[in-house]
């Protein structure tokens, strides 16, 4: 997910074309804004002729004329303000629907992703992506957006009115706009780094204040508050140095427009005095130049400053379009066909899996699991057949080799149709912060409370249900918090019954069950696995014992297959492991 | 935080109140960024008077009068240029200053935030939701200091509009009462309507943390959401939420639309009420023209600075809102008391006494009730009982996570409450079920917060069977989470172990911390510590019959009591529901090879 250099112009061009909202009657609304902002102009102007030719009238003051102005004036403003209301305010709609859509696509593409689930560690710093990194963007798309492209339009107007007035002073502020604007790129690319560098660090600060809150608990029981509070200071005395350090190059770059504009006006008179002979310019016609230089001026300001936000919302859409630009690595097929319902069987020819950077994980793994067969994955740790489950069910895809479902190759099968008919139970539950009842229907959005109910009594966990304070309506609470680990399980298990899949794969998902109450459940399960393929990463002799097909996995490689009782016969890695369980369980 | 609604005042106290706090903290900058903002103002006047005087001085009189030009041009056209250079310098002062003041108030915010969080009760942390503490980090400590960024600016513009409405008022009384009303009225408006949307900006921030509640929610479920295909539920459950936030983002754009809109509009208007009524005195002989026309310069000069003080206002709702979500969490009291009892480092185990515990989460219903206990120093006790019967909890109070709400729990003696924040990890250790690592080296993850040496780290590693870092990429330096190191969760486990093992605790308690362990490393990890010289004392909340079999003695709870306490093979002997849940696996294994022989 690496960023990509885009520039500012393009990033900016990206975010209209990723949330076309913002484009919808966006030729209105600039329109708008410039008739209001025009309108706006006229106002001084009446002011100063108000000034010049009722007030300081020869023969007295013109109370008459003054007023008639002044209600010319009043009335511009008044339809001025109709108008930029009506501007600002279309503005304000879009921006927040383009950029929730923005905030919704990005949401979604990273749940495409396998990056979520493989490296736990740096969700923290994602969640920036859909946080303060559209924040950046939307204060640009508020305020600056649409004034960049009046500033540029009256930066034009004010130039042509001076090529009419006197053409060669304006080429001289023409030059001295095109000096200043190439000064302006060269200044950018140093402010675009510094952006990008203040866009990182918020991520880095964001990951380090999740970092620490979420593992508060973990913090408190190891005494490492003093540790965690320097390592947090530390990465947010990064941020500072790089926001301070930005915001002072902008606040230079920013007053620089001061110095443009004096230099500008300066070359005018200098220019327009020593010429005025020769030219025959007339006093007058030199204010006026002063009065365009000044019209010119105050935009160009405007745009320098809009030019420092457009940076930091540019930094923000780079590192948005990183993870727009990402390809699925487990992508959900074209035209992909179902899977048949009822038990399928499983199939691996030569499949292979390593992570891009790492080495093998699982190397030429050829098995064939028949529909309905009850399978055992067995290994010690790192044996790779976590990673095995997660190939079957395709949460991974391999490296080489191919997985087929009911013969119908994995990368085939509509996403849809293929987590309708296989489910995976992870090891730790993971439940949402609902009622019981929602989270068990997460396994079947349909389901109703009853149906929830039925699957409760079905596992035979009725009276479990009856002892919480309101039964499947009792809330979880955060991560299901408010249940014990033992809890949490039969809850995920309750989901995947509901969920009624022809393929089940299950990884340790019962290891933190007291054995009276996991007892229980494999009676249970037992039900549910009947005329389903169940594909088992097992913890316990017993699931080895009771399946049909023991798979023995070793440093990557499949070693050994059979049932229980040929692979103890065999006396290989399954028999050794066999003899820690003994000792392990005393069975 | 103030109850029942809140008014106009209050509100506006408060933001002047954070103003203050916030502005006091970093003087020198405020000071600074003040002083650019003067410096500034006086080069706007300058900038007048010198542009004036050449245009006097050098354009009339050349080209209209046909004077030489002479000495004249050059200093009349440097006096632009050096005017702007001063302006510039005073631009770039105000905005370094008051970026400085916002930012360093922002970190510090920050800071404060993290140092509060740890302070505070696990009771507290447990009726939050993660993804809204880090909102609060995030997005409401930047709110709360986002105003910092234009105050300086306007506490100049307030002195530049004192100093005005002081010299319209020495021109002509009538037309300064005129002024005076009319920017006061601009003010007023300008604060009703910062007020109007301070509300909505609450909503906005609480909403914006709802929106990272989810997030973090969704991503940490990733796994799950995947394994059930469920992706495109949990995108429309954060559409709503995002759309929710859309629907009051633009609320408070409409809002702020309208009087931004007027407010600028009223400030002509007033200067064409201001001409209209300077016309009139004129007439009635009270001011001269050329009186007149200063003081529509003066306010042509007000247009900027009312404009400024405008934004502050607005921001300062809008940091108001933020700064209260931060003050929740600042002002919470929950903070965790220590004791000042220094670590005693004894060569022993520590002896561990339960004194009539009581123990309940919320005000429902006790999870514990009336627990004694003693645990002799040095011995490896289990702790065994049905899901929910309390173990996982008692666990927690012995390890200090939590306060009994009665009775107490004690170290040879001395009570939990008593150590000093310091001493508490040296006497007790505590490994959750669940682990939690940090993005961060195997090192670094196991040294957390001691200084361990090296060979130290080591030790602990090999004690908790972690020998497999040594095949890790970069051995005891792989950084976690990056693609390819992946660990399973036995192995995860067992680096959490050697995290509390590496602080040689004279109470180690292990929460089902190996359930992910295949059970013959589990058994090496146990006899290990059994036999290493490891002066501790073990409490095991334990499933598995190798851990039980292992521990000298075993204490079984049920429905928050401790029902029996005694040697694993007394237990099985006299304690039904023990040997029930012992038994259990056999009774199991029983049928399965009852069934497997009837069906051949």
């Amino acid at each position: 997910m690496s960023e990509q250099r885009l520039p500012t112009t393009r990033a900016l061009r990206r975010v209209i074309a990723e949330a076309p909202a913002l484009r919808r009657g966006l030729g209105l609304t600039v329109a708008l804004a410039g008739i209001g902002t025009t309108i706006q102009v006229v106002v001084p102007i009446v002011v100063q002729r108000i000034v010049d030719h009722e007030i300081l009238a020869t023969g007295g003051v013109d109370v008459g004329g003054t007023l008639t102005l002044g209600a010319i004036a009043l009335g511009a403003m008044g339809v001025a303000m109709v108008v930029r209301r009506s501007a600002l305010s279309r503005l304000a709609v879009r921006a927040a629907e383009g950029l929730s859509d923005l905030r919704v696509k990005t949401f979604a593409h990273l749940h495409s992703l396998s990056v979520l689930h493989v490296e736990s560690e740096r969700r923290g710093s994602l969640v920036s992506r859909v946080t303060s990194d559209i924040v950046a963007i939307q204060e640009f798309v508020d305020w600056g957006g649409v004034g960049m492209l009046i500033g540029a339009a009256q930066v034009v107007i004010a130039i042509v009115a001076m090529l009419v007035y006197q053409w060669k002073l304006a080429l001289l502020v023409l030059a001295g706009v095109l000096i200043y604007a190439a000064m302006l790129v060269w200044f950018q690319r140093i402010l675009q780094r510094l952006h990008d560098q203040v866009r990182r660090r918020v991520g880095d600060t964001l990951a380090a204040l999740s970092e620490a809150i979420s593992g508060l608990a973990v913090v408190r029981a190891y005494g490492g508050e003093a540790a965690t509070v320097t390592k947090v200071e530390a990465v947010i005395e990064k941020e500072f140095d790089t926001e301070v350090r930005t915001f002072t190059v902008g606040a230079a770059l920013f007053s620089s427009a001061e110095v443009f504009a004096g230099a500008i006006t300066a070359a005018v008179i200098l220019v327009g005095v020593l010429t005025g002979a020769a030219e025959g310019t007339s006093a007058g016609t030199l204010l006026a130049m002063l009065f365009l230089v000044n019209l010119l001026v105050e935009p160009v300001q405007t745009l320098v400053e809009t030019l420092d936000q457009a940076q930091s919302a540019a930094a923000g859409v780079r590192r948005i379009t990183a993870v727009l630009d990402t390809p699925v690595d487990v992508p959900d097929p074209v035209d992909g066909v179902s899977l048949p319902s009822g038990a399928l069987d499983v199939g691996l020819d030569g499949v292979r899996f390593r992570y891009p950077t790492g080495g093998d994980v699982l190397i030429d793994v050829s098995v064939h699991v028949p529909a309905g067969a009850r399978v055992a994955v067995v290994g010690e740790t790192g044996s790779g057949k976590s990673t095995f489950s997660k190939l079957v069910t395709r949460l991974l895809d391999p490296s080489a080799g191919v997985v087929t479902i009911g013969g119908v190759p994995l990368p085939r099968v509509r996403f849809a149709s293929l987590r309708d008919h296989v489910v995976f139970v992870p090891q730790e539950g993971f439940l949402f912060d609902a009622t019981v009842a929602d989270n068990v229907r997460y396994g079947r959005p349909q389901a109703s409370d009853a149906d929830v109910a039925e699957s409760f009594a079905d596992l035979g966990l009725d009276d479990w249900v009856a002892s919480l304070p309101d039964g499947v309506a009792t809330r979880v609470g955060e991560r299901g918090g408010q249940l014990s680990a033992g809890e949490r399980q039969l809850v995920a298990l309750a989901r995947a019954w509901i969920a009624a899949p022809g393929v089940l794969v299950l990884d340790e998902a019962t290891s933190a069950v007291d054995p009276a109450l996991e007892v229980r459940i494999r009676r249970a399960l037992d039900r549910l696995i009947a005329g389903r393929t169940s594909i088992t990463v097992a913890h316990r002799l017993s699931t080895a014992e009771a399946s049909d097909l023991v798979l023995v996995f070793d440093r990557g490689r499949l070693v050994e297959r059979g049932t229980h009782g040929e692979l103890v016969a065999l006396g290989g890695v399954y028999a050794a492991l066999n003899r820690d369980w003994m000792a392990g369980t005393g069975v | 935080m103030a109850e029942g609604p809140t008014t106009l005042s209050t509100a506006f106290r408060r933001g002047m109140r954070l103003l203050g706090y916030f502005i006091r903290r970093h003087l020198v900058a405020f000071g600074l960024a003040v002083l650019g903002a003067a410096v500034f103002a006086a080069a706007i006047v300058a900038s007048a008077i010198v542009v004036g005087n050449a245009t006097d001085s050098v354009i009339v009189t050349v080209l209209d009068g046909g004077e030489p030009i002479k000495g004249r041009l050059l200093p009349a056209v440097g006096a632009v240029v050096g005017v702007s250079v001063w302006k510039a310098a005073g631009i770039t002062l105000r905005r370094s200053g008051a970026g400085y003041l916002q930012f360093r108030n922002q970190a510090d915010v920050r800071v404060g935030l993290v140092d509060r969080m740890l302070r505070l009760e696990m009771a507290w942390y447990r009726r939050q939701s993660v993804g809204d503490l880090l909102a609060i980090g995030d997005a409401d400590a930047s709110q709360a200091t986002f105003i910092l960024a234009p105050v300086p600016y306007g506490t100049g513009a307030s002195l530049l509009l004192v100093g005005t409405v002081v010299m319209i008022t020495l021109i002509d009384p009538i037309l300064a009462a005129i002024t005076f009303v009319s920017l006061g009225s601009i003010l007023a408006i300008d604060i009703t309507g910062s007020w109007k949307t301070y509300e909505a900006f609450q909503e906005v921030q609480a909403l914006r943390g709802e929106v990272a509640r989810v997030a973090h929610e969704s991503f940490d479920g990733a796994l799950t959401v995947k394994a059930l295909g469920r992706e495109t539920y949990e995108t429309d459950r954060f559409r709503r939420t995002s759309h929710t936030l859309r629907d009051r983002l633009a609320h408070v754009g409409l809002i702020f639309s309208a009087y931004r809109v007027v407010v600028e509009g009223l400030l002509s208007v007033v200067t064409v009420v201001l001409l209209v009524a300077g016309a009139l005195r004129i007439r009635a002989g009270a001011v001269t023209p050329g009186e007149l026309v200063s003081i529509a310069y003066l306010m042509s000069l007000l247009f900027i600075p009312i404009r400024i003080i405008g934004y502050v206002l607005w921001d300062m709702s809008h940091s108001v809102a933020g700064w209260e979500r931060v003050q929740q969490i600042m002002t919470a009291d929950e903070v965790v008391s220590y004791g000042s009892l220094e670590s005693r480092a004894w060569p022993t185990g520590a002896e561990v006494h339960g004194d009539t515990v009581m123990f309940g989460y919320a005000n429902d219903e006790p999870i514990l009730s009336d627990i004694d206990l003693t645990i002799p120093a040095g011995r490896v006790v289990a702790v065994v009982g049905p899901t929910a019967s309390g173990k996982s909890t008692l666990a927690r109070l012995l390890a200090r996570l939590w306060d009994p709400s009665a009775g107490r729990i004690t170290i040879d003696g001395a009570d939990l409450r008593d150590f000093a924040r310091s001493a508490l990890p040296g006497e007790v250790a505590f490994v959750a079920q669940e682990t939690f690592l940090f993005d961060d080296t195997v090192r670094g993850n196991i040294a957390f917060g001691t200084d361990a040496a090296d060979e130290e780290v080591w030790e602990a590693a090999r004690l908790a069977g972690a020998g497999f870092i040594d095949e890790l990429p970069a051995g005891m330096d792989t950084v976690l989470g990056e693609r390819g190191t992946t660990l399973s969760g036995g192995q995860r486990q067992r680096i959490a172990l050697a995290r509390a093992l590496v602080r040689r605790p004279r109470l180690l308690i292990l929460d089902d911390a190996t359930s992910a362990v295949d059970p013959s490393v589990e058994t090496r990890i146990l006899e290990g510590l059994k036999a290493a010289a490891m002066p501790s004392t073990v409490v095991v909340v334990a499933y598995r019959r190798s851990s039980i079999t292992l521990a000298d003695e075993v204490v079984y709870v049920e429905d928050g009591r401790v029902v029996a306490h005694g040697t694993h093979d007394e237990l099985l002997a006299t304690v039904p529901g023990y040997a029930r849940i012992l038994e259990a696996y056999e009774e199991d294994a029983a049928v399965r090879a009852a069934e497997r022989e009837a069906q051949t």
